[in-house]
């Protein structure tokens, strides 16, 4: 019992990952095409978390991510290549490109970065529409052949559960709490020997690369790809929500939010009225937690838990309230 | 000779409508240290409310910024009083919370434009749409004319106001010290919400005017948004004068690189963009902190 409660996370997550990993062996296609999609913005969320939530730099351009993998995995599939091959290629270009994007835009702070990533997204799409290559506007296909559900499933599953392993990691580790420290004041992190700027393009670095690959498989999925689809500003706005929603800065936090807003997209896409106003949905649900917890879904199940626990031992509600 | 005096004479209107669309980021972000996000859907919404005014009524587009303008006054009032006020307020800089909470406020009204008017493409049509004039051999719009027109008008009442009424000078006050402002007797909580309506009327305003100019949907507004940023940015964020030189220097910049490059039009955005990061990155101070600076160097010389 002591080894639950001390490890509780931990116990968690091995339970979500057996969950995943055992679901095909007992849900119908149409729950795993749910699932699959929740553990694709389990990726995003998490990935995203990283540098939005640990180092508090949020970035509204995430879907250049998405996008880059996704075209990687297509073009170069249609010359021929496995497409898991393409995998580590479209991370290593998402990897250059977040560098080459972080340099400039890091040297701003706070909410000045975040406009200058709407900018970065924007100009991305813009560009990616008009080039003859990516096909334009009207996106490409995958060639026939490459479609094959099973292994991008287990693929996605894993990709999941090791972002998830990693982003825990690396919390721990030193290098998660150079990002807390930039989050928090920095001015006194750089003070104390951290090199912020090398601490948020490593961070920036890794989810992107994270993204990317999540971005391929996609594409492998969906066998076909436009501007629309995946340089959508929509798409950076859900990647940017549901850690928001779910508690940034934590490890469980954007797991909630991608469980949320999987769900909401199910619901959503089931009935055309809710679909006409899933912008009341996300801009209220952002504003309500901006106005009322800034910590999300985390934050407020910690109140809730204090709340129970003063009410529990009244000694402490008596110290409460006294102090 | 002739081109350079045309393409000047066009950056010279479009940095008239680029000011009045970029006071309203300057005046709120003077006061309160806010980021307004949802001023691209602001802009949106007063190009349908111009729209819609225009379509059931026939009322002019640019009579109709005498309806537009005060009742998004009040509107910015409103959301003020009802969102705004309850955030926590932070001295250092502007908060990421204020910043996200404008933007679900800005994904509201998108929603509220969508659920009202539809996704389709609207533009309004007046019988001095097509209509131009020619001017030391170039051919300028009408509508762009009066855009321009009604662009200063505003700014200078705007300036009239800003100077010689108390309610202008608390506003300067605030912007310059917020403590010392009230401590000379300064109501911080009400100029603030009076800052948040003027930007939001001047938002309206840009609104309205860019409905006679460029078709719109509930999209709209986020390229103007950056514009606005990059230009109080260049401008030093807080300064009158400054969001005027800044939207100057915006339009002949982008007038000249699509007269004088072979720049698609589509990656005009870029421009504004890059000058963005380029400013923030370079001079983080706008053009009134390169000046000092640049005195600076001088007077130790």
């Amino acid at each position: 019992m002591s080894f639950l409660r001390r490890h509780l996370a931990l116990v968690l997550g091995l339970v979500f990952g057996a969950c995943l990993l055992v679901a095909p062996a007992v849900a119908e296609r149409g729950t795993l095409n749910d699932l699959w999609n929740m553990a694709f913005f389990v990726v995003l969320a998490s990935a995203w978390n990283l540098l939005g939530g640990f180092a508090g730099q949020v970035s509204l351009g995430y879907s250049a991510f998405v996008g880059i993998g996704a075209y990687t995995t297509v073009l170069l599939a249609k010359t021929g290549w496995s497409p898991w091959l393409t995998l580590p290629v479209g991370a290593a270009l998402a990897v250059a490109f977040s560098i080459v994007v972080g340099l400039p835009t890091f040297r701003l702070r706070g909410p000045y970065f975040t406009i200058a990533t709407i900018g970065v997204g924007e100009a991305v799409r813009v560009i990616a529409s008009g080039l003859e290559f990516t096909g334009g506007s009207s996106g490409v296909r995958m060639p026939p052949g490459t479609f094959e559900f099973g292994g991008n499933y287990y693929a996605m599953a894993g990709l999941a559960l090791l972002t998830l392993a990693l982003v825990a990691w690396l919390r721990q580790h030193a290098f998660g709490l150079s990002l807390e420290a930039i989050r928090q004041d920095i001015d006194a992190a750089e003070a104390l020997g951290v090199h912020s700027t090398r601490a948020k393009l490593e961070a920036h670095a890794i989810s992107a690369g994270l993204v990317a690959i999540a971005g391929g498989l996609f594409a492998t999925n969906f066998q076909y790809i436009s501007p629309g689809s995946v340089f959508d500003f929509r798409l950076s706005l859900t990647i940017v929500l549901m850690p928001i929603v779910g508690g940034m800065g934590t490890v469980v936090g954007p797991v909630l939010g991608a469980m949320l807003f999987s769900y909401l997209q199910i619901k959503l896409l089931a009935s055309p009225a809710l679909r006409d106003s899933y912008l009341f949905i996300y801009g209220g649900l952002l504003i309500a937690v901006m106005l009322f917890e800034p910590r999300g879904i985390v934050g407020l199940g910690e109140r809730l838990l204090g709340f129970w626990a003063r009410w529990r031992t009244p000694a402490l509600a008596e110290a409460g309230r006294a102090g | 000779m002739q081109k350079l005096v045309v393409v000047a004479l066009n950056s010279l209107l479009a940095a008239g409508l680029y000011a009045t669309m970029s006071y309203g980021l300057a005046v709120i972000y003077g006061v309160m240290r806010i980021i307004n996000l949802a001023h691209a859907g602001l802009m949106m919404l007063a190009a349908y409310a111009t729209f819609a005014l225009n379509d059931r009524f026939g009322l002019d587009p640019f009579l109709s910024l005498l309806v537009v303008a005060p009742a998004f006054f009040l509107l910015g009032m409103a959301l003020y009083a009802t969102l705004i006020r309850w955030l926590p307020r932070s001295s250092a800089g502007p908060s990421m919370q204020s910043l996200l909470l404008l933007f679900g406020v800005w994904l509201v009204l998108q929603n509220l434009a969508y659920a009202i008017w539809g996704g389709d493409t609207q533009s309004i049509l007046t019988p001095y749409t097509m209509e131009s004039v020619e001017v030391l051999g170039g051919r300028f719009g009408i509508p762009q004319i009066l855009v321009f027109g009604v662009s200063i008008v505003s700014l200078v009442g705007l300036n009239l106001v800003l100077r010689r009424t108390f309610l202008g000078k608390a506003i300067r006050a605030v912007t310059q010290n917020r403590d010392a402002a009230m401590l000379a007797g300064v109501n911080a909580g009400r100029i603030a919400a009076v800052a948040f309506g003027l930007g939001t009327a001047f938002a309206a305003m840009a609104g309205s005017m860019l409905s006679t100019l460029y078709a719109f949907t509930p999209d709209f507004g986020r390229s103007f948004l950056l514009k606005a940023f990059c230009i109080i940015v260049l401008g030093g964020m807080e300064s009158f004068t400054g969001v005027a030189v800044g939207a100057l220097v915006l339009a002949f910049i982008e007038n000249f690189a699509s007269a004088y490059t072979s720049i698609p039009v589509s990656y005009e955005d870029a421009i504004s963009f890059t000058l963005l990061v380029v400013v923030l990155v370079a001079a983080p101070g706008g053009l009134p902190g390169l000046w000092r600076m640049l005195d600076r160097r001088a007077v130790a010389r």
